[in-house]
C-alpha cells in the first residue's frame, strides 16, 4: 500500500524582500546592507531615529533612488526602473509631506489621481470613505488642517487599491487624536488585507498598530521581529528581594549585581539557570530571598537602549 | 505623450487665473499694435503701409509683454509641485519629473499657442474692421511672423518651466522673466549677432515690420535663424528632461 502524497507547507512569500540594500553618498552610508522582510497581511513598524535612513530605505523600495548595492524585491519580483511602472500600481505611498494641490479642492485632487492611474468613480469614493474625509471634499485642501492633509494623502495612495501600503510618517505633526485616527486605518486596512508599511521615529505610535517590527539605527538593521521576540532579546534585569541587600551585592559580584532600591538587587544578563544559580548563593550566605522577578520594561526602553547604542 | 498627465495639467490650470494673465498678454498686444497705428499721423489708410504699422505695433508688443507673463505662467504651474509634493506624488504614480515637465509643456504650449494666434488675428481683424485699412493685409507676411513669435515664445515657455522645476524658489525664475523683458526689448537696438545669444534676442530677428525715416517699412523675418533656435532648443529640453527623470528624488 502506497503512503498518501505529503502536501508541503504553503510557504508564502514576503511581500517586501530586500538583500544587502546599501546606498552610499559620497562614500557615507546612509544604509548600510540591509535585508528587510515583510510578511503578507502584516503592519510592519520601520522604527529608527530621524536620519537613520528609513526615508531612503522606502524611497528604494519605491524605486525613487536607485540603491548603490544590493536587490528590491516586491511582490515576488525584482523593483527595477523597468518594473517600477508596473508594480507602483499595486503599491500605495505617502513618502514625506502629504500631497496635495493647495489651490484645487479635496474632489480637484483625487480626481487627478483618478485620470492618472485610470481608475474608476468607485475606488474613489470608496479611498475618500476609507479615510472618512467625504463630508471635506469640497474645500480646497490650503483650508485643510495637518490631519486632514495627511488622511487626502492616503486616499490618494489607498485609491488604487494597493496590496502594499508605504507611509512615512503619516503621524508626523499630528494631535493624540489625529494619530489615533491613523493608527485606527492602518489596523482596519490589515484586517482588510492589505500590507502596511508605517515609519516613525516614536516607537508609542506604532507600538500598539504593528505586528512586526524592525529597528533602523545609523542605516543598520539592528532588530526585525515580533514584538515579544523583540523583549526577549533585549533580556530584561533579574530583581531579587531579599533580607540584606548590601551583602547579596556583594554575594552577586561576579554578577555585576547592583542595589535597586529598598529591599531589591538587579542582575543585567541573567538566563533562567544563571537565576538559579544566584539564588543558591544567596540562600547559600543564609540571605533570606522573598521574591524574584523580571524587571518590566517597556518597549520604548528597549528601543532606546537599542538606538542609542547604534546596535545591538 | 502621456494624455492623461496633460489633461490633468489643465485641471491644475483651475483657480490659477491663467485665463487673466491670457487675457492681459492679449490685450496689452493689441492695445499696442493700435496705438502704433494711429499715434503716427502719416500713417495713410489707403496705402499698404498701415499694415505695417499694425505690424511694428506687435513686433514691440510681444517682446514687451511675453517673456514675464510666460515666466509667470511657467511659474505658476510649476511651483505647485514643490509647494504640493507633486513630484513625488507623481513619481510613485508612475510619472517621472521628466514627464510631468513634459505634460506641462503640452498643456501651457498649447494655450501659449492659441494666445499668440488669437493676438495676432485680432490685429488684423482690428485693421481691417476697426481702423479700416484698404488695401489687403500681407497675410502670408502676418503668418509667418505669427509662427515666428509663437516659436519663440514656445522656446522661452519651455526654458521657464525647467527654470522653474528646477530652482524652488520661484523669485528666481521671475528675476529672469524681467531679465528676458529687457533683453528681448533691447535687442532691437543690438546687432543680430548679439540678438543670437540670448532665447529673448531671437524676438528681435522675428521683427516683421519697423518705422524706418518717415514710413513703416517690412522687415524679413529670420527664419533661419528661428528654426535653428527652435530644434536646439527641443533637443535641450529633451536632454534636460530626460535628466530629470533619471533624477532621485
Amino acid at each position: 500500500m502506497s503512503s498518501p502524497p505529503v502536501t508541503p507547507p504553503v510557504v508564502t512569500p514576503p511581500v517586501v524582500a530586500t538583500e544587502n540594500l546599501t546606498k552610499t553618498y559620497g562614500g557615507r552610508s546612509v544604509v548600510d546592507d540591509l535585508n528587510l522582510s515583510i510578511p503578507a497581511g502584516c503592519v510592519y513598524g520601520f522604527l529608527g531615529p530621524n536620519g537613520s535612513g528609513k526615508s531612503t530605505t522606502m524611497k528604494m523600495l519605491l524605486s525613487l533612488i536607485q540603491p548603490t548595492g544590493g536587490r528590491v524585491q516586491i511582490m515576488g519580483r525584482p523593483m527595477t526602473r523597468g518594473t517600477r511602472r508596473e508594480l507602483l500600481g499595486s503599491i500605495g505611498s505617502l513618502i514625506e509631506a502629504p500631497p496635495g494641490y493647495a489651490h484645487l479642492t479635496g474632489a480637484e485632487n483625487m480626481r487627478l489621481v483618478q485620470r492618472l492611474l485610470g481608475l474608476n468613480r468607485e475606488q474613489i469614493d470608496d479611498a475618500v470613505r476609507t479615510v472618512r474625509l467625504q463630508d471635506q471634499m469640497d474645500k480646497k485642501v490650503r483650508n485643510y488642517s495637518l490631519g486632514m492633509k495627511q488622511r487626502l494623502g492616503i486616499a490618494m495612495a489607498l485609491a488604487r487599491r494597493p496590496r502594499l501600503l508605504i507611509l512615512d510618517e503619516p503621524t508626523n505633526g499630528l494631535d493624540p487624536a489625529g494619530i489615533e485616527e491613523i493608527r485606527g486605518l492602518l489596523r482596519r486596512l490589515a484586517d482588510d488585507g492589505v500590507t502596511v508599511m508605517v515609519s516613525s521615529h516614536l516607537l508609542g505610535e506604532i507600538d500598539k498598530t504593528a505586528n512586526v517590527l524592525g529597528i533602523l539605527s545609523q542605516g543598520r538593521m539592528i532588530f526585525q521581529g515580533t514584538r515579544s521576540e523583540l523583549m526577549t532579546a533585549s533580556a530584561p534585569d533579574v530583581i531579587i528581594s531579599c533580607s540584606d541587600p548590601q551583602a547579596a551585592v556583594a554575594t552577586l559580584r561576579p554578577f555585576d549585581a547592583r542595589h535597586a532600591g529598598r529591599s531589591d538587587v538587579a542582575i543585567p544578563a541573567l538566563d533562567d539557570q544563571q537565576t538559579a544559580g544566584a539564588v543558591a548563593a544567596l540562600v547559600g550566605q543564609r540571605i533570606g530571598v522573598y521574591g524574584v522577578r523580571r524587571d518590566e520594561q517597556t518597549l520604548e526602553d528597549v528601543f532606546m537602549s537599542l538606538t542609542a547604542g547604534g546596535g545591538l | 505623450m502621456n494624455a492623461p498627465a496633460v489633461i490633468n495639467e489643465f485641471a491644475k490650470m483651475r483657480h490659477l487665473k491663467v485665463g487673466v494673465f491670457g487675457l492681459a498678454m492679449v490685450v496689452a498686444v493689441v492695445a499696442l499694435a493700435l496705438f502704433a497705428l494711429v499715434s503716427n499721423p502719416d500713417v495713410d489708410l489707403g496705402d499698404s503701409s498701415a499694415w505695417n504699422a499694425l505690424l511694428a505695433g506687435m513686433s514691440l508688443g510681444i517682446p514687451l509683454v511675453s517673456p514675464l507673463l510666460l515666466a509667470v505662467l511657467a511659474s505658476r504651474q510649476t511651483d505647485m509641485e514643490h509647494q504640493g509634493n507633486g513630484w513625488l506624488l507623481q513619481a510613485t504614480s508612475g510619472l517621472t519629473p521628466g514627464g510631468l515637465c513634459r505634460a506641462k509643456f503640452m498643456a501651457l504650449g498649447l494655450v501659449v499657442a492659441v494666445l499668440t494666434v488669437v493676438q495676432s488675428l485680432l490685429v488684423l481683424l482690428a485693421g481691417k474692421v476697426l481702423a479700416g485699412i484698404l488695401p489687403p493685409a500681407p497675410l502670408g507676411h502676418w503668418a509667418g511672423f505669427t509662427l515666428c513669435m509663437l516659436a519663440v515664445n514656445l522656446v522661452v515657455l519651455a526654458m521657464h518651466i525647467l527654470i522653474s522645476a528646477k530652482v524652488e524658489n520661484q523669485l528666481v525664475a521671475l528675476g529672469i522673466g524681467v531679465l528676458g523683458t529687457l533683453l528681448a526689448v533691447f535687442s532691437q537696438g543690438l546687432p543680430p549677432v548679439a540678438a543670437h545669444l540670448t532665447p529673448w534676442g531671437y524676438y528681435s530677428l522675428a521683427l516683421a515690420a519697423d518705422y524706418d525715416v518717415s514710413e513703416y517699412v517690412t522687415l524679413p523675418l529670420a527664419y533661419p535663424s528661428i528654426a535653428a533656435l527652435t530644434l536646439v532648443a527641443a533637443l535641450l529640453f529633451t536632454v534636460f528632461t530626460s535628466r530629470f527623470d533619471r533624477q532621485e528624488a
